[in-house]
């Protein structure tokens, strides 16, 4: 189908909001469940779009990574504000944590002076209403001259009407009152106004004032279109803030957002009636043990062992229980698979079904969701505040610590998420080192072969084994990779006890993925395996691997095969490894160093496809190159230390 | 002094942030403006961030110690 042509008049409604504000979960209750969300800064790090309908009008929704403010410091903050500027948004949804009011309406106020039609959603207002605030909403619609719809995303209330409210406005676009500031700015302003050469906001694609504010506020992109334009006129603005800056006896960078705090604040104090309720919160309780320095880290510990422990026992019981049928099918299957092609391939293609839904699935699913709970309940921004001391020592971001333990879930989205860090320097080494993180079909592998055949705390050996692996890499490449290092600026957001209705949406969501886009390649792989059997090229490609396989890893020469599809996704390598073997009871055919080798080779070497593009998507070839020859290297020097030491 | 030496579980007021535009606009997106008071409520360990709350509002941010060096303040007598 044409998409562009079938949506042509559809109306375009924009979220955006600080992160964390519940956005994305305000644009899952639209939409159905499109957007991953979780707790933790910068969840969305590209945008994602939606059609919904509602009240029998269609509309597509655009869910815009969250921003603190609208000066574009990292590149999720660009994402939304180039959208935003690009006049592509019919309707602009801002949506507000209610129960951090008066921090959240600077940026309303910065996006009232963009010029786009625009609805608020006082979002999160059971959270506020807990904490004391009290908002009257009527008030704070006269103040802003928009619609103001009260919400709790995250249990569906209000959402209907925030796009009845957003569609009325489409039809009927209005423009809010954007602030109005002390008489000096204003004059300021004026004079800036005055001199402002004609096209250069229609260029931007903003009102002259929002360019004008944006020149008073220092914003370096605006300053350098305006310098291109005409470097006469940005002189003058530039004096012009230094004269306010004098004159206020305020840094030149801050006068302006000095001047939009005391708006805001007497905004909020118009509005909003606190009830201060000073006592020891749960909040402070659970923050004094797990983001204290000594107990803190015994908590991180305990959070990623807990988090494998729990994916192993229950994927291993899963996994008796689902595969046993599929068992007692190979076993009449594969006498014949050597009979003829047709029984070869519907073979290769029972393995690959059993492996997805009785392998793979079992560990799969009770690792989403201890994933998705952390990521929901707030557990990643403390995980990076407790190890950003230990990561400057390798010279790297503790924010960098959010991608590397979503990198446990899968690469990809661990690589996109490199983009909430600030500098080059830090995404580059980040996503050079995610690739390590063995992700779920990885620990696929891991459980299946190194806890459920040689136990639990080997699987834990090798997980800490991976983690010193990736610190002494993160400190080699860290005195390689030359650039800025940005210092920790993070909100810790508060707890929040998950609706389990999402926690399980969200492993369906990802579950799904897993079932749409990597069952059908461990099946299509399964199958051409077992033809290559039949045919016997799978000989040749083991003998051609054999000396990497047999010689240097002391592996049996049947593996090699596996290896080379384990490349397109790391799951095939296990499940082709029953096939090659001609048996699912590994430790009869491999010792226990064998196996242990076998997976650690597996969990280093090359990424998967996927990782790779990604990659190369994101940081470019060149570093695409460097991440797979790093993989590898180690893969061969653990695999081969196990072989020599056990 | 700094942020960075304020000792845990006191109160301090900003008095002064360093120049940067974009250290400023982080901070103001934050909440911490200046002239607000802050609560140092800890440190993380490895000379990690130094963890404050704003108590207008019950926010809390985490700081690397060169952010926090950046930030000047002067102690609130409770």
């Amino acid at each position: 189908m044409d998409r562009a042509r079938e949506d042509a008049g559809l109306p375009v409604i924009a979220l955006a909001g600080q992160p964390n504000c519940g956005k994305s979960t305000l644009f899952n209750a639209l939409a159905g469940f499109k957007a991953d969300t979780g707790n933790f800064p910068g969840s969305t790090v590209s945008y994602t779009s939606s059609e919904v309908v509602a009240d029998g009008r269609r509309a597509r929704i655009i869910d815009l990574p969250g921003t603190y403010s609208i000066s574009p410091h990292d590149a999720a903050e660009r994402v939304t504000r180039d959208y935003l500027l690009s006049g592509k948004a019919d309707v602009l949804v801002a949506v507000v944590d209610a129960s951090i009011l008066a921090r959240s309406i600077e940026l309303t106020l910065q996006l009232l002076e963009m010029g786009v039609p625009m609805v608020l959603a006082l979002n999160m207002l059971d959270e506020a209403e807990r904490k004391g605030i009290d908002v009257d909403v009527g008030r704070l619609e006269k103040r802003l001259g928009i619609p103001v719809v009260p919400t709790i995303a995250i249990r569906g209330k209000g959402v209907v009407s925030v796009v009845s409210r957003t569609l009325d406005m489409a039809d009927r676009p209005s423009l809010g009152t954007p602030p109005i500031y002390d008489r000096d700015v204003e004059e300021t302003v004026r004079g800036i106004l005055d001199r402002m050469p004609g096209g250069l906001a229609d260029g931007i694609g903003a009102p002259e004032r929002f360019v004008a504010l944006r020149l008073l506020e220092g914003d370096p992109v605006i300053e350098e279109v305006a310098g291109n334009a005409d470097p006469e006129f940005l002189r003058f603005a530039l004096d012009e803030r230094k004269r306010l800056a004098v004159l206020h006896d305020w840094p030149e960078e801050t006068t302006l957002s000095s001047h939009r705090h005391a708006v805001a604040m007497d905004l909020f104090e118009a509005v909003a009636r606190v009830v201060p309720r000073r006592k020891m919160t749960l909040r402070d309780r659970l923050d004094g043990v797990v983001m204290h320095p000594v107990l803190g880290l015994g908590v991180a510990g305990a959070a990623i062992a807990s988090l494998f422990l729990v994916a192993f026992l229950f994927g291993d019981l899963l996994a008796g229980v689902v595969s046993a049928p599929f068992e007692s099918l190979l076993e009449v299957l594969s006498p014949r698979a050597s009979e003829s092609f047709i029984w070869a391939m519907l073979r290769g293609f029972v393995e690959g079904v059993a492996g997805g839904v009785g392998i793979v699935l079992p560990y799969l699913l009770p690792l989403l969701f201890m994933m998705s709970l952390y990521e929901d309940v707030g557990y990643l921004p403390r995980a990076a505040y407790m190890v950003d001391g230990a990561l400057h020592r390798i010279g790297l971001h503790g924010k960098s610590v959010i991608p590397l333990i979503l990198g446990y879930g899968c690469n990809v989205p661990a690589i996109m998420g490199t983009r909430i860090l600030e500098t080059p320097r830090d995404r580059i080494l980040t996503s050079l080192l995610v690739p390590l993180i063995p992700c779920s079909a990885r620990t696929v592998v891991i459980l299946a072969l190194v806890a459920a055949l040689l136990g639990p705390l080997y699987a834990l050996g090798v997980y800490a084994l991976n983690i010193v692996v990736a610190a002494v890499a993160g400190r080699i490449l860290s005195s390689m990779v030359k650039g800025s290092q940005a210092g920790l600026l993070m909100d810790v957001p508060p707890y929040r006890v998950p609706p389990l209705r999402s926690v399980l949406k969200k492993v369906w969501f990802r579950t799904y993925e897993f079932l749409v886009a990597a069952w059908p390649i461990l099946i299509v792989a399964s199958v051409i395996m077992g033809i290559l059997e039949y045919v016997g090229i799978n000989n040749w490609m083991n003998a051609v691997l054999r000396p990497l396989t047999v010689g240097l890893l002391g592996l049996p020469e049947a593996v090699g095969v596996t290896l080379f599809f384990g490349v397109l996704r790391k799951e095939l390598s296990l499940i082709l490894l029953f096939q090659a073997l001609g048996t699912d009871d590994v430790a009869a055919v491999m010792s226990p160093a064998q196996i242990l080798g076998f997976s650690l080779f597996v969990t280093f070497y090359v990424p998967c496809v996927a990782t790779i593009a990604t990659l190369v998507r994101e940081v470019g070839w060149r570093w695409a190159g460097v991440s797979t020859a790093l993989n590898t290297g180690i893969a061969l020097a653990a695999a081969f230390f196990v072989r020599v030491f056990w | 002094m700094t942020l960075e030496q304020a000792s845990k579980g006191s109160r301090v007021r900003v008095l002064k942030r360093a120049s940067g535009h974009r250290f400023a606009s982080s901070l103001d997106g934050m909440g911490i403006h200046v002239g607000d008071e802050l609560l140092v409520v800890g440190y993380a360990p490895f000379h990690g961030p130094i963890l404050v709350e704003i108590p207008s509002s019950g926010v809390r941010v985490a700081l690397g110690r060169g952010m926090a060096e950046k930030l000047h303040v002067e102690p609130v007598e409770a």
